[in-house]
């Protein structure tokens, strides 16, 4: 009889909640999904990752005696080297699974039913791993800077815009991981595609191109180059063909602004593919 | 007046397999609607279409007058719903899961701690609410599932088969909240297949098969339209494969089965008149019945007539 009672009683001042605006359920979904990153470690371990590549790299030098360029940018560019790398297994983390895992652990049966756009969710979620890849970025490069500033005494201007680039590159990458994970039906099979797209497929098709003295600016890999190549001083220049025969290989360096170009084109085009398969992608299962 | 749930001539095609076919139905405002069928009629689809999951084929879908699949966020906004089982991400609480689902609803940070201490007492997890979902069993989950689909106090409630997968106990307790959810105001559409529960819990009843409506109404109504009806019988000396054939034969008798020696069961059409006319007619046959009971309960009797029609 009392909990009767408490129900009318709590019926009669029942209030109908109003789904707010897609911009705050866009921030609503990145806060959620950000807990998640922080509760299954993948944000911790990446930080951990960025800890040890630091470690090693600055490590290394000191226990084989060798010492560390005397310029700042110098000294940057060997850590810059990493960061692709870096990104790799960022976006393999942080968007390798971000819309499969939906639909294969079957949380889509709780999210999707509730008043949220599609594209307010994979906006929700696609800031957080942008929020989640930038936080691992910028502790490296902070990092990287900061350790310049010590050994070498000067600040590298140019690792900032190796940050800068990074940042784009990494943007680039993850939008190619949300399009693979709206495709693939398991979240193992979209994280070890992302993986190996960026680290070995892509490669290959870049160097296959400049054996045949094509010049890839289209790969996105090849455009990610940038990083490292801008914290070169002079700017690196493409060289042509040197010796004779199969020996005969160009070496081509990405511009900085097609590269820029191409980067801004894989996310405007991942994205929109992305949300075309999301939009359209049913819970059958 | 806008009727809380409307689907009409619903059509679902799977790769050329017609889970649901021009699906028309309507549910009343503050009834608590089970929604019966045997497997494979087009229950889930047809809620999955509802609850934005699936896109029909064609036809139309409205939820508080507002067509889902035009408009879903302005059509999900006063519902709450509970598909197949759902599961929860596992590293959050009760308490973040519920405050998630009520960010998402436009809750009130107030609101959203009020209603969670009252759902998660509803659905007795008050003491897990800190705990991660990760480690829950599956009747535990269904019971936060329950809990997130009233957060908003919705006027709307769908639930697909909540008690499935769960254990005699699990099923006694998510039916004992759904006893509680009746009491409440919602306009509830539950879909099952026990058919027990459905009698147990419902005010009104639609039955599908195919992916067609066979018959919807109060359960009541429904229940006293039913002219079949299953009894069982036992008698003192063993029946033998004649007698059975005889009996097979009287008027009204169908789907004749033996349980044993001296028991059998059969389908019989007609009221409380043809069941007394068939004893009679039992015992001219010479069978010395010390048994004659109704099994089964009278909503089992219509459902099974109407499948077996619509074969």
């Amino acid at each position: 009889m009392i909990e009767i009672t408490e129900t009318i009683a709590r019926s009669s001042k029942k209030t109908v909640a109003v789904a707010p605006s897609d911009v705050v359920q866009i921030g609503v979904v990145a806060k959620y999904e950000v807990l998640k990153y922080l509760r299954s470690a993948r944000l911790l371990g990446m930080i951990a990752v960025v800890a040890l590549v630091i470690l090693l790299i600055t490590a290394l030098p000191l226990l084989l005696g060798e010492p560390y360029p005397e310029d700042a940018d110098a000294f940057t560019s060997t850590y810059a080297g990493y960061v692709t790398l870096l990104i790799i297994v960022g976006a393999t983390l942080f968007a390798g699974d971000a819309i499969v895992s939906e639909f294969q652990n079957r949380t889509g049966y709780l999210l999707f039913p509730k008043p949220v756009k599609r594209w307010a969710l994979l906006a929700g979620k696609f800031l957080a791993s942008t929020g989640a890849m930038f936080l691992v970025l910028l502790v490296y490069y902070a990092t990287v800077l900061a350790l310049g500033l010590v050994i070498t005494g000067g600040f590298s201007v140019l690792g900032v815009e190796s940050l800068i680039l990074a940042m784009l590159y990494s943007i680039a990458a993850m939008s190619v991981g949300y399009l693979i994970s709206s495709i693939m039906k398991g979240t193992t099979g979209a994280q070890v595609l992302t993986f190996a797209l960026f680290l070995f497929i892509f490669n290959i098709v870049t160097r296959l191109l400049t054996m045949s003295d094509v010049k890839p600016w289209f790969a996105v890999t090849f455009a990610g180059e940038v990083i490292v190549d801008i914290t070169q001083e002079p700017y690196p220049v493409d060289r042509g063909a040197t010796g004779e025969g199969p020996l005969a290989v160009s070496s081509f360096v990405p511009d900085v602004g097609v590269s820029v170009a191409v980067m801004v084109a894989y996310v405007l085009v991942s994205l929109m593919l992305t949300y075309f398969f999301f939009k359209r992608r049913e819970m059958v299962a | 007046m806008i009727e809380p749930i409307r689907i009409v001539d619903l059509t679902k095609d799977f790769n050329g397999f017609r889970a649901v076919d021009s699906l028309n139905l309507v549910v009343k405002r503050k009834s608590f609607t089970g929604f019966l069928g045997p497997n494979g009629a087009g229950k889930t689809t047809s809620i999955k279409i509802l609850t934005n999951l699936l896109t029909p084929t064609s036809g139309a879908a409205y939820l508080n007058g507002i067509d889902v699949t035009q408009n879903p966020k302005a059509a999900l906004n006063n519902v709450g719903t509970v598909v197949e089982t759902p599961e929860f991400y596992p590293y959050l609480t009760p308490n973040e899961t519920l405050a998630y689902m009520g960010e998402l609803h436009g809750m009130a940070q107030g609101d959203i701690k009020r209603r969670t201490g009252e759902v998660l007492e509803t659905v007795k997890m008050t003491e897990w609410a800190d705990k991660r979902i990760g480690k829950f069993s599956k009747g535990m989950k269904q019971r936060i599932a329950i809990a997130q689909a009233i957060l908003h106090e919705p006027s709307v409630v769908i639930l697909d088969e909540p008690t499935s997968g769960l254990d005699p106990r699990g099923m006694f307790e998510v039916r004992e909240i759904l006893g509680n959810l009746k009491n409440e105001d919602y306009t509830v559409l539950m879909s099952s297949h026990l058919l027990n529960e459905v009698q147990q819990v419902c005010t009104d009843v639609a039955l599908i098969s195919r992916g067609r409506l066979l018959r919807s109404g109060t359960v009541d109504e429904l229940t006293a339209s039913t002219n079949l009806r299953r009894l069982e019988i036992r008698s003192i000396q063993e029946t033998t494969e004649t007698l059975l054939g005889r009996i097979s034969q009287l008027g009204g008798v169908s789907d004749l089965e033996s349980f044993g020696p001296r028991d059998f069961g059969i389908s019989l059409t007609g009221g409380d008149e043809a069941q007394a006319n068939l004893l009679a007619e039992l015992q001219n046959l010479g069978l010395k019945v010390i048994s004659f009971k109704e099994s089964g309960v009278a909503l089992e009797n219509l459902y099974m007539s109407l499948i077996n029609e619509s074969r």
